[in-house]
């Protein structure tokens, strides 16, 4: 009798520590919800979607204040990747927050810049390298095409170039809806 | 812990032209200046155009100085000369009868 008593506490108390042990260890560290919605989201940061970028949209997504149809740069496929993340259903993306587009970098004509570090300023992912009265430069590899640079130039002398799709910067779409299958029945009819 | 070794921080090092540009990642001693980040990242090496006695250097947009010490996350980065005067295209866009974008005149960095 005391041995089974004795057994089956020390059997609990080993669990318990055990447990207890496992909660701080394996801690989870805010919303994981968000951190997925965030690892859908483009990370271009251009605020487009009306937020300061991309993580506080995650959240506000994730919150329920913020559809997920107001991201232009994740396009139609980022739609259909997000309504399949929360069950949703996907709808098309809301044309107050802008159009989808392809791909492109910012590139700096060298002729007309004059240092005045003012897209440095605006860029949200440090990709401008430049100083006061030094040429500034687009660090391609950093450039999310956000476009938030072209607004504050004086002299326009910022480009949007689209990137050529190579082996290296080339990712797999995010599924899209299904295609329409026409059936041979479809066809004969028309 | 042993103190003797200097702590190491992370550090950048960054230059670019328009055709290729780098940041290469080093770690040094903590207290350790732009100069030495630049030259352990070996730069010059893949950018010999590069003189570091003449060439303007700053971090993160700002213009420093060589012996200034870097700190954690930095990104040490070394300038190129502007090719146009400034002037002359205030001037021509001036001629042109283009207005000045919305950052127009002459702004600078706030004072720092």
């Amino acid at each position: 009798m005391i041995t089974a008593i004795v057994a089956l506490s020390a059997l609990a108390g080993i669990s318990g520590l055990l447990l207890g042990f496992a909660a701080v260890r394996f801690k989870v560290e805010g919303d994981p919800i968000v951190d997925k919605i965030d690892a859908i989201l483009p990370q271009t940061q251009c605020g487009q979607c009306g937020y300061a970028g991309c993580r506080p949209y995650a959240e506000a997504i994730a919150a329920g204040d913020a559809d997920i149809n107001q991201c232009p740069p994740g396009g139609e496929n980022g739609i259909v990747a997000l309504a399949e993340l929360l069950g949703r259903d996907p709808k098309p993306l809301n044309p107050d927050n802008g159009v989808e587009k392809p791909k492109m970098v910012a590139v700096i004509d060298e002729q007309n810049c004059i240092g005045c570090t003012l897209c440095i300023q605006a860029c949200p992912v440090d990709a401008i390298l430049g100083a006061a009265k030094h040429m500034h430069t687009v660090i391609d590899r950093e450039c999310t095409g956000c476009e938030l640079c072209l607004a504050p130039c004086p002299v326009d002398c910022i480009d949007m170039v689209p990137v050529a799709q190579t082996i290296t910067n080339w990712k797999w779409t995010y599924p899209g809806p299904a295609p329409e299958v026409r059936r041979p029945a479809d066809r004969a009819a028309a | 812990m042993a103190n003797a070794e200097p702590k190491l921080i992370r550090v950048e090092v960054a230059y670019a032209r328009p055709d290729e540009q780098t940041i290469i990642p080093v770690e040094v001693p903590e207290g350790a200046t732009l100069e030495q980040a630049i030259v352990q990242s070996r730069i010059q090496e893949r950018f010999p155009e590069i003189q570091l006695n003449t060439a303007k250097v700053g971090v993160f947009g700002k213009l420093g100085k060589l012996a200034a010490t870097v700190r954690a996350g930095d990104r040490v980065e070394i300038y190129r000369p502007l090719l146009a005067d400034p002037k002359e295209v205030r001037k021509r866009r001036a001629a042109e009868g283009k207005r000045m974008g919305k950052g127009g005149g002459d702004l600078e960095p706030k004072a720092g």
